[in-house]
């Protein structure tokens, strides 16, 4: 009997597919042990961090609600035990979960004076400043990559270019694209006019007043209305001789949940 | 020492009353801590709010803004909710401000009596506050009202007794 060239080469091929396929669940599995491994990493360095900052977390009730609100916003539970909330999400180096971390607590403190607005500048210097001399240099693209990893894991965090940089948004305020086209203008003094907006963005007043009401109905900018001729909007955020400034105590008292 | 004024006295928007709720109340609670402080740094006890308007406390030449009566007469109703000022006059043109509370000078007095093993030693409210042996302590010229009421406070707490003299009070401390 003439035996196809196929049945043994079949048989042959489905040996083969079947010592594929178990190579290749094999190769699965190291995957999986390799994410486990970063993952308990993970968890881990977020275990430090609420550590680190446990004594602050229990002495200040304040500082407690905002950080629990904070890492609410990015789908945080940080004093949960086991659970990875974290499992979910991969692909995040160690230095940029780290970096993003450092992030969330520049802006955490500063929250009650920006309304969560903050310059790249700015942040960059604060987070240079919290590493100290002898921690790994971190550079703007390293910030603006540690955000996006965070903006990943939930609203809250954003950028908005202004000026040849950007600003950073830490909490979930709505700002849309007229918000960001006033927050651009006010970038060059720190502040912006009703006139302003008309002559520059050919707006009418209504729209140009309902986007700045917005801005302060968001704790992003304060009204001045002893300026000369008519009323200024000013945003703390770009406000320069804020940036040097560090947190006084009287600040952190002044804090409102 | 020069007084250091928080980052919010340059910033022009914080003497305008601030109309969303949130920031206003951010903005009171610097205020009135920045009065505080000024007080104290100066060592100021009462303020005439008229006068208040034009010191540099709620008048700041350089951005050439200043808190308008109204604002004053919020932050000055702040502070009286808190306990840290009281009015002198139905009108409120005047008050006292209490930067340190009646209960915290009593407590810095008697630590300092008792520091120099002076307890049972009976004093004249002069002596304490304009004395020469108390020179170097923070309640060195503090305005009598307040040195009384301090010592008021040590008097409810069974630490002192405060005695009428011939020309005078005085007080003796347990």
């Amino acid at each position: 009997m003439r035996r196809g060239v196929g049945a043994g080469a079949i048989a042959k091929k489905k040996l083969a597919e079947a010592k594929y396929k178990e190579r290749g669940t094999v190769l699965a599995e190291d995957q999986i042990v390799q994410m486990s491994k970063q993952l308990e990493t993970f968890k881990s360095n977020l275990e430090e961090f609420a550590s680190k900052h446990k004594q602050e977390i229990r002495k200040n009730s304040q500082f407690r609600v905002q950080f629990q609100e904070m890492c609410a916003t990015i789908g945080v539970d940080p004093l949960a035990s086991g659970k990875g909330f974290w499992s979910e999400m991969l692909g995040v180096g160690d230095f940029y979960y780290e970096l993003g971390v450092q992030i969330i607590e520049v802006c955490l403190a500063l929250k009650h004076r920006n309304g969560g607005l903050i310059t790249l500048d700015e942040l960059h210097q604060r987070v240079l400043k919290g590493r100290g001399k002898y921690a790994q240099d971190v550079s703007q693209d390293d910030l603006i990559r540690a955000i996006k990893k965070l903006k990943v894991m939930g609203s809250g965090f954003g950028m908005i270019p202004v000026g040849g940089s950007y600003l950073v948004q830490s909490v979930p305020a709505e700002l849309n694209m007229d918000h960001t086209v006033v927050l651009q203008q006010a970038e060059k003094k720190g502040y912006v006019t009703v006139s302003e907006i008309k002559d520059v963005l050919k707006w009418e007043k209504e729209r140009a007043c309902h986007v700045l009401d917005h801005l302060l109905k968001e704790g992003l900018a304060w009204l001045d209305s002893q300026a000369a001729g008519e009323p200024q909007y000013w945003l703390p955020a770009l406000f320069s001789e804020l940036s040097s400034r560090d947190v006084t105590p009287e600040e952190v008292n002044q804090m409102t949940p | 020492m020069s007084f250091e004024w928080p980052w919010q006295y340059n910033f022009p928007p914080f003497f305008t009353l601030q109309p969303n709720a949130d920031t206003r109340q951010k903005q009171l609670a610097a205020w009135c801590s920045l009065a505080l402080s000024y007080c104290r740094h100066h060592k100021l006890y009462t303020l005439d709010v008229m006068e208040a308007q034009e010191s540099p406390m709620f008048n700041n030449k350089k951005i050439e803004r200043k808190l308008s009566i109204e604002a004053i007469q919020i932050v000055f109703e702040e502070l009286r909710k808190k306990g840290n000022l009281e009015w002198l006059d139905k009108n409120k043109s005047r008050c006292l401000v209490m930067w340190r509370r009646p209960e915290e000078w009593g407590k810095l007095i008697y630590q300092w009596v008792s520091k120099n093993g002076m307890l049972n030693s009976v004093f004249t409210l002069y002596e304490l506050s304009n004395g020469d042996d108390t020179q170097d302590e923070e309640f060195h010229g503090l305005e009598e009202w307040m040195l009384l009421r301090s010592l008021q406070a040590l008097q409810t707490d069974g630490r002192a007794e405060i005695i009428t003299m011939d020309d005078g009070k005085g007080v003796k401390f347990f």
